[in-house]
């Protein structure tokens, strides 16, 4: 109901304004994309049918993807336990871990993995000469391997909450009712932080479907989808883009379903704990201790190689291909600062340009969704969590099919870079801003209101400062995750556009792992800066939100 | 007051700059060729024509054809740099004639119909070979040698469907092996996705032989990986030229064809020679005394008809594609 007192206030007009944004750069692309795939002379769903490389396609995407979910819980849950009970030698390194995730570029990371376990790599050289024949890594063995190891820390971090936040006194007071410790563990401690491992494990189900980078360089001859999609709109272009829809569609279908299966276990299994008393890490020695060490160690020092590589790699002379190990130089470095520094120019200015407007808008969009409802706000809710079932080859083609020609021509523009990393990102802000305004009382601002403060002012001088630390938080997440997109991005640059990571994906493409370490190496330090910053100075929980 | 002067003053600096900076043209090159090819093109024109700024959007040859041929209605990129015959004849209504004028330097036979595209360089196939990875096996000298079963998973060659340089090395084959005996190679082969990757599988040792253009292995040999050698096949082998094209309605404009121009000339044919081992289409620079390449008099090459190569080019796809199914069994 929109009463006459509503016409005078600003937010309906504002909510107004937002929903318009949200229609042309969100749902016009989506809509675009699910149009164009039922038309042309022969619709896609009919040739998708015919073809059974799609088909196939479609299958091994939810196969992999089921498969690094589970190996992804094997590893990031008991990482994820023994770090928040225990205390053992080498633990300190593991608060690294939420870092390797969101720093190497996951092209570094697979072409890191090819060194050591490629046809030539050192360890399939070494198990060859002892006798062991290690299978092709391109294909299934190198995907699923890969992939564990870039996303288990997805799990890990989300396991790692949950068990800090639970209540430790419940388990006490199983085994005071007489429960043995483990099965008092798996009878209460397991029901409250179940919820949270299967969102993360479903997170990382969306994530295994929507890959790009790793599945470009390791699928080789296996049908994917995301590399069937990509292919097929770089091969069809803006023109007439029936199949690369038609894939596209799919994909966004099972990420949906996911999604909607995630919101039910979370609404289902919701166990309030008022006030938890986490337990303490207690302290464990001998050989149980060095096997937790080893095994915890391990886990993190193999996420780390990738790191070392590009670092040792931004520093080595090179001649063409050929790396010179051993030689070191500037030269890498000084290519990426003065000779061609446009990458790092670009990613700068578009991954701050996204940040800035996707953190304005998350905090006024999420305002009115949560504090000032009316008519059209859910609206507003439901279309911005959108872009979380897109992955970004699917964003890229929408946005290419949408602003290519026509009424808002944006092809070619930075523009297009911006819109592309903005809507990717823009749920990271919305949900860290809506999880803050909900704690901050209604009373607050009405006190503020009745003391004669007008609405607007209101918001701007009491309920801002307010949601700082969350905006800040959201912003520092939505630069890094903005500055390692690769797949959206890859699909609407133009000549002179072209930012960090696809410059580091265009030189791993023309052999020059030089200057593709080079380039990555900068970008790392472009992420890791702000949250450096953040944490150290400014004292910032960056990864509480997630 | 005083920050608004500030303000004002950066505004105009800011102005000032953005028109500094419209003055300065831009040309758009869609390209194919690796990093460092693009580098000695975009040296080159610095030097020649410094008012020139020059973007690039690489990719594969096929993948950005098919792009300019969507952005049509609202064309985005000036040059495009460089494929082969069979591969830029399906996309000619992209393109616009142009006779460059370094155009008389180049000789008749390599040129295309009415100078709607301009050969750039001339490549030459050749077998890269991994002598670490080779086991027992003997080096290859021929063609025929890499039929025998033991080389089935040793050789990469790209997928022609995605790529020019598979396309010209397998219709090559057949043409010169035959049918049968391409299907025995089939079975030996793995395909990968694009050209760039036989060249890295090879250096890495993921492959013992890649099927390549010599521009694209040699650098491996020049960079100092001693494990790394070229073979000109003993049977003969396949020469292919490399076009490049203006693109039809170029935003570009008289830019566009000065870049052209600097793109065919003496000076970045040499430079791609030297520092991308490209041969070049022009007839006035002497191979082996710039780089330790075997001069095209010394290499024995069979003839294709790259017309007809691009005019069957759906049928031979079709036949591959069902030998390389077969083979993978």
């Amino acid at each position: 109901m929109i009463r006459a007192s509503d016409l005078r206030a600003p937010w309906l007009w504002l909510s107004l304004a937002a929903l318009v944004a949200l229609l042309v750069f969100i749902v016009y692309p989506v809509a675009n994309i699910l149009t164009a795939s039922v038309s042309g002379d022969q619709n896609g769903w009919s040739r998708l049918l015919a073809d059974p490389r799609g088909l196939t396609a479609i299958l091994n995407a939810l196969i992999l993807a089921s498969v690094v979910t589970c190996t992804c819980v094997l590893i990031g849950v008991p990482l994820a336990y023994v770090t928040a009970r225990y205390r053992f030698f080498g633990k300190s390194i593991i608060a690294l871990l939420p870092l390797i995730t969101l720093v190497i570029p996951e092209v570094i990371s697979a072409q890191t993995w090819l060194m050591a376990l490629g046809n030539n790599g050192l360890i399939t050289r070494f198990l060859r000469d002892i006798g062991i024949q290690l299978p092709t890594f391109y294909g299934w063995f190198g995907l699923v391997t890969v992939m564990t190891f870039v996303y288990y820390t997805y799990v890990y971090i989300g396991t790692v909450a949950a068990i800090s936040g639970f209540d430790s006194t419940l388990e006490e007071a199983a085994q005071s009712l007489g429960t043995s410790p483990a099965r008092s563990r798996m009878k209460v401690m397991l029901p409250v932080i179940l919820p949270s491992i299967l969102a993360s494990a479903l997170l990382v189900f969306t994530m295994v479907v929507g890959n790009f980078a790793i599945s470009m360089i390791l699928a080789n001859r296996l049908p994917l989808l995301s590399v069937v999609t990509y292919q097929a709109a770089v091969s069809e272009g803006g023109a007439a883009p029936v199949m690369q829809s038609t894939f596209a569609t799919v994909s966004v279908v099972m990420v949906m379903l996911i999604l909607f299966l995630n919101r039910w276990i979370v609404s289902r299994g919701r166990f309030e704990i008022a006030q938890g008393r986490g337990a303490r890490p207690v302290p464990i020695t001998g050989w149980r201790g060095a096997v937790i060490g080893l095994a915890a160690s391990f886990i993190v020092i193999v996420s780390l190689v990738p790191l070392a590589v590009i670092a040792v790699g931004a520093f080595t002379v090179s001649r063409g291909p050929v790396m010179q190990w051993g030689n070191w130089t500037l030269a890498n470095m000084e290519r990426v600062f003065i000779n061609a520094p446009q990458p790092l120019v670009n990613s700068l200015i578009y991954a701050g340009a996204a940040t800035l407007i996707g953190i304005c808008f998350s905090a006024l969009v999420s305002y009115l969704i949560i504090k000032k409802r009316n008519a059209v706000t859910p609206w507003l809710d439901y279309i911005s969590s959108i872009p979380l079932a897109l992955s970004g080859t699917v964003l890229g083609i929408g946005l290419v099919v949408s602003f290519n020609s026509g009424w808002l021509p944006l092809t070619g523009t930075a523009t297009i870079m911006v819109l592309a990393l903005l809507v990717r990102r823009l749920p990271f802000g919305m949900r860290s801003a809506q999880a803050t305004l909900h704690n901050i009382p209604n009373s607050i601002e009405e006190a503020s209101i009745s003391l004669g403060s007008p609405p607007l002012r209101t918001f701007f001088k009491v309920v801002l400062p307010m949601m700082g630390p969350a905006i800040a938080s959201a912003a520092i997440l939505t630069w890094t995750t903005s500055v390692s997109e690769l797949s959206a991005s890859i699909l609407v640059y133009s000549g002179g556009r072209e930012t960090l990571t696809i410059q580091v994906f265009r030189l791993i493409g023309s052999n020059l792992m030089a200057y593709a370490s080079a380039y990555g190496l900068v970008l790392i330090a472009v992420i890791i800066i702000p949250i450096i910053v953040a944490t150290k100075v400014f004292k910032i929980d960056v990864f509480a939100s997630k | 007051m005083k920050i608004h002067t500030t303000l004002a003053a950066a505004i105009l600096a800011l102005a000032a700059g953005t028109t500094a900076f419209a003055q300065e043209k831009t040309v758009t090159l869609y390209s194919s060729n690796p990093e460092q090819a693009i580098e000695a093109v975009a040296n080159t024109l610095k030097e020649k024509a410094p008012d020139i700024r020059l973007n690039s959007i690489t990719g594969g040859s096929g993948v950005l054809l098919r792009r300019l041929e969507a952005e049509a209605s609202n064309v985005q990129g000036d040059l495009f740099w460089s494929s082969s015959f069979n591969t830029v004849g399906a996309f000619e209504g992209q393109f616009q004639a142009y006779e460059s004028l370094e155009l008389s330097a180049i000789p008749e036979k390599l040129r295309y119909p009415g100078n709607l595209y301009t050969p750039a360089n001339v490549h030459v196939v050749v077998i890269m070979v991994n002598t670490d990875q080779l086991g027992d096996l003997p080096a290859p000298r021929t063609w025929t040698d890499l039929l025998d079963p033991k080389w089935k998973g040793k050789i990469v060659v790209a997928d022609p469907a995605n790529s020019s340089t598979g396309y010209t090395i397998l219709w090559g084959l057949h043409k010169m092996i035959g049918d049968e005996e391409l299907k025995k190679l089939a079975a030996n082969v793995a395909v990968s996705s694009s050209s760039s990757a036989v060249q890295s599988g090879v250096a890495m040792g993921e492959y013992a032989v890649g099927l390549a253009f010599e521009a694209n292995a040699y650098p491996y040999v020049d960079g100092g990986q001693e494990e790394i050698e070229l073979v000109y096949p003993e049977d003969g082998t396949f020469i292919t030229a490399d076009f490049a094209g203006l693109v039809k309605g170029a935003p570009g404009g008289d830019a566009a064809k000065t870049a052209f121009d600097v793109l065919m000339s003496k000076e970045t044919q040499t430079a791609l020679l030297e520092t991308s081992f490209r041969r070049p289409s022009r007839s006035d620079i002497e191979v082996s005394k710039i780089v330790k390449l075997p001069e095209m008099s010394a290499i024995k090459v069979f003839d294709i008809d790259e017309k007809e190569a691009a005019d069957k080019r759906d049928e031979f796809l079709k036949t591959w594609q069902s030998y390389a199914a077969a083979g993978a069994n």
